[in-house]
C-alpha cells in the first residue's frame, strides 16, 4: 500500500515566482509535493489530475491577479466545491485590495494571507502548520507525514488515536 | 475523517475464506464433536482467518464471534442443538464484554486518559530524564526506563508516541546521518514493547492470559505478575540498551535536553494524581489488603466519574475497540470450552511423548512468530484457550500459569517488523529507522528475551512459588 502524497497547488502566472515557491517548498518532498498552475483553468485541470492519481490536495497557494478567473474567485469556487472545501487556502499576493481580501476571508474561509515578497522560512512555516492541520483533521493515519510536517503535534494525535493491538 | 482505505488482496479474500472455514466443519462433521462442536469449530476457524487477514477490523471479528456463539450454540440458538448438550445462556457470551479483567483494563485506560489529559506522562518524562545526564548512552538508558515504566500502566502505543516526540526534539540538532538518531528512535519501541510485559494491565495479551487463567480457576495477583516478569523485563531492557549502543556508531558526545513544561496543579489534576497513585499502590499491595486487582481497577473509574474530574468526553475516549477485542477472545474460550472444541483440538496431537519444556518452548515460539505479523491480541486470543487447555490436560505436565504467561510474553517480544507492533510503526515513521535496523534489533532483543523467559524465568518462578516447570 503506497501512501497518498500531499499536494500543495501553487496558482501563479509569473514563471519566476512559481519557480521560487517550488524551490522554497522542496524540503517537504517526497511526502509533500508542489504542483503548479498558471491560471484557474490550469488549476482545475491539475486538481482533476491530483484526484486521479490518488494524492490529496492539502493546500492551495493562489495569487490574486491571474489571467481569466481572479485568484480569490477561484478560492471561493474551491470552498463551495464539497470535494475540495477541506483544502487549506492561502492568498500569496501583492495586489489584493481590502474588498477582495474580505471576500476571501468570508466566502473562501481563507486560512492565511501572505504578502509578496515573502521570506522562505515564513512560507515554509505557514505551509507546515496548515498541512499539519489538514492531516490532523482529515487523515486517519498521520504517521506517514511525521518527517515532513510538525512531528510533535502529529505524534500527540497519533497517541490518542492508535492503541495496542 | 472519511478515507477510502486501500484493501490488500488478503483482506479481500478474508471474508469468503472465513465463510468457507466456518462451513467446512459443519459439512465435514469431524468425529469426536457433536453438532455444537462442529459449529464452534467453524467459528474458531473463521476467527483465525479473520484475525489473520483483517478482512474486517479486529474488534468486528470479536463481536462476530459472540454473535455466532449466541446464534449457533447458546440457548437462543437458531438451529437445533443435539440432545445432551447443555446450551449456555446468552448471558454467558455477552458477559465476556464485562469480564472482571476488562474492568481491570478499563481502570488502566482511565489512568492513561488522565495522564494524557493532565500531561502527567510528559511531565514525568521531563523530570525523570534529568538525572540521566547529557551523554547519549545515559539519555538512552533514561528514555528506555521511563518508556518501560509508563508502558506498564499506559498503552505501549500512547507511551511510544509521547516518548518518540521527546526523542525527535533531542535529536533535532544532530548532524545529518548521525546514527544516534536510529539508536534513540529504536530504543522507544523496544522499551515500550518490553515494558508492557511487566503488569497485567501493560498490554492486551496479558489481560487475555489473565482472563484465561481465571477461567480455569488459577489466580495470579497483580504483584505476583510483576514479581514474575519485572526482573526479566529489566534484564531485557539493559541488554537492549547495550546492543543499541554498539550497533549504531555515533561521534556525538553530548545531547541537549530541551523539555519545558510544568505540572498541572489545578484541583482536578491534583485529584487525578491522587487517584493514580492510590490505584497503583493498591494494585501493588494486594497481599496486605486482599482486594483483588480487578476490583481496585474499578476504583479510578468510580472516583473520577463521581468527582466529575472525568465526564462524558473522557468516557467516550475509552478504547472500547481494545476492550471488545479482548472480550472476543474471552468469548471464544468460553464457547470452545462449552462445546468441547478446545479439548478436541488438543486431543488431535499425541502430546504424551513430548517433554513439558518442549511444549512451553513451542507455545512461546508460535506466539512470537504469529504476532510478528498479526495482532498481538489476536494471537493471544487464539493461543490462550488452546495452550491452557493443553496445560490443564493430563497428557502433559505443563504448569498452566507458565503456559499463560509465556504466551503473553511471546506476543510482546515480537518486534522484528514495522508492522509487528504500533510502537514499531512509530519508530519507522520517524525516518531514522530502516526496516533492516528494526529487524536486527527486534530479532536480537526478542531472542534474548525469549531465552531469558524460557531458560531462567521458570527457575525464578519456582523460587517465588508462582509457577514452575
Amino acid at each position: 500500500m503506497t501512501t497518498p502524497r500531499l499536494v500543495v497547488l501553487c496558482v501563479e502566472d509569473e514563471p519566476d515566482v512559481r519557480d521560487a515557491i517550488v524551490r522554497d517548498l522542496a524540503p517537504f518532498e517526497p511526502t509533500v509535493v508542489t504542483e503548479t498552475a498558471e491560471s484557474a483553468d490550469d488549476a482545475r485541470e491539475a486538481i482533476d489530475e491530483i484526484k486521479a492519481s490518488g494524492d490529496r490536495l492539502g493546500l492551495v497557494l493562489a495569487d490574486h491577479l491571474l489571467p481569466g478567473t481572479y485568484g480569490v474567485d477561484f478560492l471561493v469556487e474551491l470552498h463551495d466545491d464539497p470535494v475540495n472545501s477541506r483544502t487549506k487556502k492561502v492568498l500569496l499576493t501583492g495586489e489584493a485590495g481590502l474588498d477582495v481580501t474580505i471576500k476571501a476571508i468570508n466566502r473562501a474561509d481563507l486560512d492565511r494571507y501572505i504578502a509578496k515578497p515573502w521570506q522562505p522560512d515564513d512560507l515554509r512555516g505557514i505551509v507546515k502548520h496548515l498541512l499539519t492541520d489538514f492531516v490532523v483533521e482529515h487523515v486517519d493515519d498521520v504517521l506517514p507525514y511525521l518527517t515532513a510536517l510538525d512531528s510533535g503535534r502529529l505524534l500527540e494525535v497519533h497517541g490518542t488515536r492508535a492503541a495496542d493491538r | 475523517m472519511s478515507e477510502e482505505q486501500q484493501r490488500t488482496l488478503l483482506q479481500r479474500l478474508g471474508l469468503p475464506l472465513a465463510l468457507v472455514a466456518f462451513v467446512l466443519p459443519i459439512v465435514l462433521q469431524p468425529d469426536g464433536l457433536d453438532a455444537a462442536g462442529h459449529r464452534m469449530l467453524g467459528i474458531f476457524l473463521a476467527a483465525i482467518v479473520l484475525w489473520i487477514t483483517e478482512a474486517v477490523p479486529l474488534y468486528a471479528t470479536a463481536v462476530l464471534i459472540i454473535f455466532g456463539e449466541i446464534l449457533f450454540i447458546s440457548e437462543a440458538t437458531v438451529l437445533p442443538l443435539p440432545e445432551g448438550y447443555e446450551a449456555p445462556p446468552i448471558a454467558d457470551f455477552y458477559a465476556a464484554l464485562a469480564n472482571p479483567v476488562l474492568m481491570l483494563f478499563l481502570g488502566g485506560f482511565f489512568l492513561a486518559e488522565g495522564a494524557a489529559k493532565y500531561r502527567l506522562d510528559r511531565n514525568l518524562a521531563r523530570v525523570l530524564l534529568r538525572p540521566f545526564g547529557t551523554s547519549p548512552s545515559g539519555i538512552m538508558l533514561g528514555l528506555m526506563l521511563i518508556t518501560a515504566v509508563l508502558s506498564m500502566f499506559m498503552s505501549n502505543t500512547a507511551t511510544a508516541a509521547t516518548m518518540t516526540a521527546v526523542v525527535l526534539s533531542v535529536t533535532a540538532t544532530l548532524p545529518p546521518g548521525d546514527r544516534l538518531r536510529t539508536s534513540l528512535a529504536l530504543s522507544i519501541p523496544i522499551a515500550a514493547n518490553v515494558g508492557g510485559i511487566a503488569t497485567p494491565v501493560g498490554t492486551p495479551p496479558n489481560a487475555i492470559a489473565l482472563a484465561g487463567l481465571t477461567e480455569q480457576g488459577i489466580s495470579i495477583s497483580f504483584l505476583e505478575w510483576m514479581l514474575a516478569t519485572l526482573p526479566f523485563v529489566i534484564l531485557i531492557l539493559v541488554a537492549g540498551w547495550w546492543l543499541l549502543g554498539r550497533l549504531h556508531r555515533s561521534d556525538t558526545k553530548e545531547l541537549k535536553l530541551q523539555m519545558e513544561g510544568e505540572f498541572d496543579r489545578s484541583r482536578p489534576a491534583m485529584l487525578f494524581y491522587g487517584v493514580f497513585a492510590a490505584t497503583i499502590a493498591l494494585w501493588l499491595t494486594e497481599p496486605l489488603h486482599g482486594v483483588p486487582a480487578t476490583v481496585v481497577g474499578f476504583l479510578p473509574v468510580v472516583v473520577l466519574l463521581s468527582t466529575q474530574v472525568f465526564g462524558v468526553s473522557e468516557l467516550q475516549n475509552v478504547r472500547w475497540d481494545v476492550l471488545w477485542l479482548v472480550g472476543g477472545g474471552i468469548a471464544l474460550a468460553t464457547g470452545m470450552g462449552a462445546a468441547g472444541v478446545d479439548e478436541w483440538l488438543v486431543g488431535l496431537v499425541a502430546w504424551e511423548g513430548l517433554p513439558a519444556t518442549l511444549i512451553v518452548v513451542l507455545l512461546a515460539v508460535i506466539a512470537l512468530a504469529l504476532s510478528t505479523t498479526i495482532s498481538n491480541s489476536a494471537t493471544a486470543n487464539l493461543l490462550v484457550p488452546i495452550g491452557l487447555t493443553l496445560a490443564m490436560s493430563d497428557a502433559v505436565a505443563v504448569d498452566p500459569l507458565l503456559a499463560g504467561i509465556i504466551i503473553a510474553v511471546g506476543c510482546s517480544l515480537a518486534m522484528a517488523l514495522p508492522i509487528s507492533t504500533p510502537p514499531n510503526a512509530i519508530a519507522y515513521a520517524t525516518g531514522a529507522v530502516r526496516t533492516k535496523d528494526l529487524a536486527v534489533v527486534g530479532l536480537l532483543v526478542g531472542g534474548i528475551g525469549l531465552v531469558l523467559f524460557l531458560a531462567v524465568a521458570p527457575l525464578w518462578w519456582n523460587l517465588l512459588g508462582v509457577a514452575g516447570m
